[in-house]
């Protein structure tokens, strides 16, 4: 019994992480229909900022970490808005382009952090136990902030101006341009939000496990994953799909090891997938 | 109206100009010895890669310091060309094919398993020496007569490991992770059957390579209660994750790595050696030896930067002297045939690590590995003990 209740709080504390994570990418391919291959690099670039904001400006942690998001979201502002948005129309071309991104983000963070992890902590360490189970408390903040994040986002895509036309602009783009809504002053920053969010899951997250260069392929992986699952463009989806997914590999790799779990876990989605081509919860809007 | 690539030549021609002037600054050598380097450069294993690297560019430097590498008639400068084949099978297959496209007969590497698998039967095809670290089961053999190892295997060092771990540490059971690839399997399986030989009991477990979230591997592996639970060849960040979880989650017990280096990670991850408290390691070389220290300090000399915190920069080293020793012996860099067979010929000694042999007879088949004394590292109580040496080049 001390097994399953572990593994279940594994599995929440994974999805309160996943859902951080997948909601900037579901709001890049829902809004804009692009394919950011360069989340998970700012989700690496979200925690080696931190980590230099702390080692190197001997910043206390959380205003590293608000220095980190905002540096990260302006190089994610200034990104779309000089590299994607000429071809933002261009399925294919965004695909490269933010693939391209990824690979000079993480090879710039190789050479110049290093290859070996440096020594990085969650400034709050410490863990709440019971019998056969432990929640660290840094895990608890995380899960705080994700409520807070997608509450945020939430808020945002359906009570602010920003988010009713940036939704008008998923539906469809002709017509709201039309309507007087500017893609070119609005994508920008929806890609910035997107990019802030990466980057303050990697600012969180990293201090509690490693920090390495390589980290953004699994994490980018994974992203795509849950915003599949969740159904495109889905907020509500894409968090309810990442709690499911960190509750499934959490069981699956406690109760049938590293390398079944994982293939438990591919073919759960595969399933759904079948049933529900769109996802769990269909797309709420429409990428162009 | 001005064509709008009036400004293309003359700013090609700058550019050619300006490349011409920062070129390698003419040499005394009549020729080129490309040596080529194979190994992960990016990923969870890039400080292998990096290792790997660093070692073959100073064992380059120092021949060119000297003026070049005797070569018949002719003195070479060596020149050294790194690939960044992942880990994977197909990128170290498609490295061997890239070298052999730029003329490289000789490459120090790959690293890992399932690299030097990848490479083995693509370097036979085009006619190149390998110089592998990989801990596979079949990391050379008879029947890939240009491939050598430039380390010895956990099959040989793994018993004497754990029978010394004995003496310090209490240990009936121990769980033994790694990924589920043959970078993995190969070396954990070896692990786990060493543990099982010294009566200990022993139970493997694999997880999918780029996980970054251990938490589910360290409750299933805590949930058997094990006395120890050894890394074996975990890449480094893998380790250093799994480790600072371990201790998170209230693992008290010796924590292991009979696999590739990778203490510095860990000790980085969970803060220090109080925080890693009792700790036992495979390394490749005996670091604490003064001989083999020295080498940090002359590539620091040497290159002015500092060399790796990892201990496969020195098996590259010494790979990379021998191999160059070796075609200078045979007086040519064309006949690779003529070259494996002055390198076999030559014993297997360095300035820095010592003394060696060509070992790998009982093991693979062939005596194409270059033995030197390994290292047993241990941390107890917080405390570094040190690293001690362990000969096993009788094997």
């Amino acid at each position: 019994m001390n097994g399953f209740i572990a593994a279940g709080i594994i599995g929440i504390s994974l999805g309160a992480q996943y859902a951080l994570l997948a909601l900037g990418f579901t709001l890049m391919f829902g809004i804009l229909g692009v394919i950011n291959f360069a989340h998970g690099a700012f989700y690496v670039v979200g925690g080696y900022f931190t980590y230099a904001a702390v080692s190197w400006l001997g910043l206390p942690f959380p205003a590293a970490v608000i220095v980190a998001v905002l540096l990260a979201g302006a190089l994610g502002y200034v990104f779309e808005l000089v590299v994607l948005e000429p071809v933002i129309q261009d399925y294919l071309a965004t695909l490269m382009l933010t693939l391209g991104f990824h690979l000079i983000l993480t090879t710039a963070i190789l050479v110049i952090f290093g290859p070996e992890s440096p020594h990085f902590e969650f400034p709050v360490s410490g863990a709440i136990r019971g019998e056969g189970f432990y929640i660290p408390y840094a895990n608890l903040i995380v899960l705080a902030i994700s409520a807070l994040a997608i509450g945020a986002i939430y808020l945002i895509m359906h009570r602010t101006d920003f988010g009713r036309a940036l939704r008008a602009l998923a539906d469809d783009r002709a017509v709201a341009a039309a309507q007087g809504i500017h893609p070119r002053r609005l994508f920008p920053l929806a890609f910035a939000v997107a990019t802030v969010l990466a980057a303050l899951t990697g600012a969180l997250v990293t201090p509690m496990l490693a920090l390495a260069p390589n980290l953004g392929e699994s994490v980018l992986t994974t992203s795509f994953m849950i915003v599949i699952l969740g159904g495109l463009g889905s907020i509500g989806g894409a968090t309810i799909a990442a709690f499911v997914v960190g509750i499934v590999e959490a069981y699956s790799s406690v109760y049938l090891g590293g390398s079944q779990g994982a293939l438990a876990l591919f073919i759960i989605v595969l399933v759904i997938l079948v049933v529900r081509p769109r996802g769990l919860f269909g797309s709420e809007f429409v990428g162009h | 109206m001005r064509n709008k690539y009036y400004l293309a030549f003359p700013v090609a021609a700058a550019i050619a100009v300006l490349s011409l002037s920062v070129a390698s600054p003419a040499r005394a050598a009549d020729c080129e010895l490309k040596m080529g380097v194979m190994g992960p450069l990016s990923g969870g294993a890039a400080a292998w890669g990096d290792a790997m690297r660093l070692g073959a560019e100073f064992a380059a430097a120092e021949a060119n310091q000297k003026g070049g590498l005797k070569i018949g008639a002719d003195t070479c400068h060596v020149t050294v060309l790194p690939y960044d084949s992942k880990y994977t099978v197909e990128g170290a297959a498609a490295g061997g094919n890239y070298f052999a496209s730029q003329g490289v007969n000789f490459i120090i590497g790959p690293v890992g398993s399932p690299e030097a698998t990848g490479v083995k039967p693509v370097a036979e095809r085009n006619g190149q020496i390998t110089f592998n670290s990989a801990y596979a089961k079949d990391a050379i053999g008879p029947q890939w007569p240009l491939a050598f190892h430039q380390v010895v295997g956990p099959g040989t060092w793994a018993s004497p490991v754990v029978a010394e771990a004995k003496k310090h540490f209490d240990i009936k059971s121990v769980v033994v992770v790694a990924p589920n690839d043959q970078g993995g399997t190969d070396i954990a399986s070896v692990d786990a059957d060493a543990y099982r030989a010294q009566g200990i009991e022993a139970s493997e477990e694999y997880y999918q390579r780029g996980t970054t979230n251990f938490a589910p591997i360290v409750a299933r592996m805590l949930s058997k209660n094990p006395d120890v639970i050894d890394t074996a060849s975990s890449p480094p960040a893998d380790a250093a994750t799994m480790a600072k979880q371990l201790r998170q989650a209230g693992f008290t017990g010796p924590l292991a790595r009979l696999g590739g280096p990778g203490t510095a990670q860990i000790l980085n991850a969970v803060g220090g050696m109080k925080n890693l408290g009792n700790f036992y390691w495979a390394e490749i070389v005996p670091i604490d030896d003064p001989k083999v220290k020295s080498l940090w300090d002359d590539y620091k000399k040497v290159m002015g930067k500092a060399a790796p915190n990892n201990s496969l920069f020195a098996t590259s080293v010494a790979a990379s002297r021998l191999v160059l020793k070796a075609i200078s012996k045979a007086g040519t860099q064309k006949d690779v045939n003529a070259v494996r067979d002055a390198l076999r010929s030559l014993p297997v000694v360095d300035p820095n690590l010592g003394k060696g042999a060509w070992t790998g007879k009982e093991t693979y088949g062939i005596a194409q590995e270059m033995g030197f004394p390994v290292g047993m590292g241990m941390i107890k109580d917080g405390k570094n003990l040190g690293v001690r040496a362990i000969d096993v080049t009788t094997k």
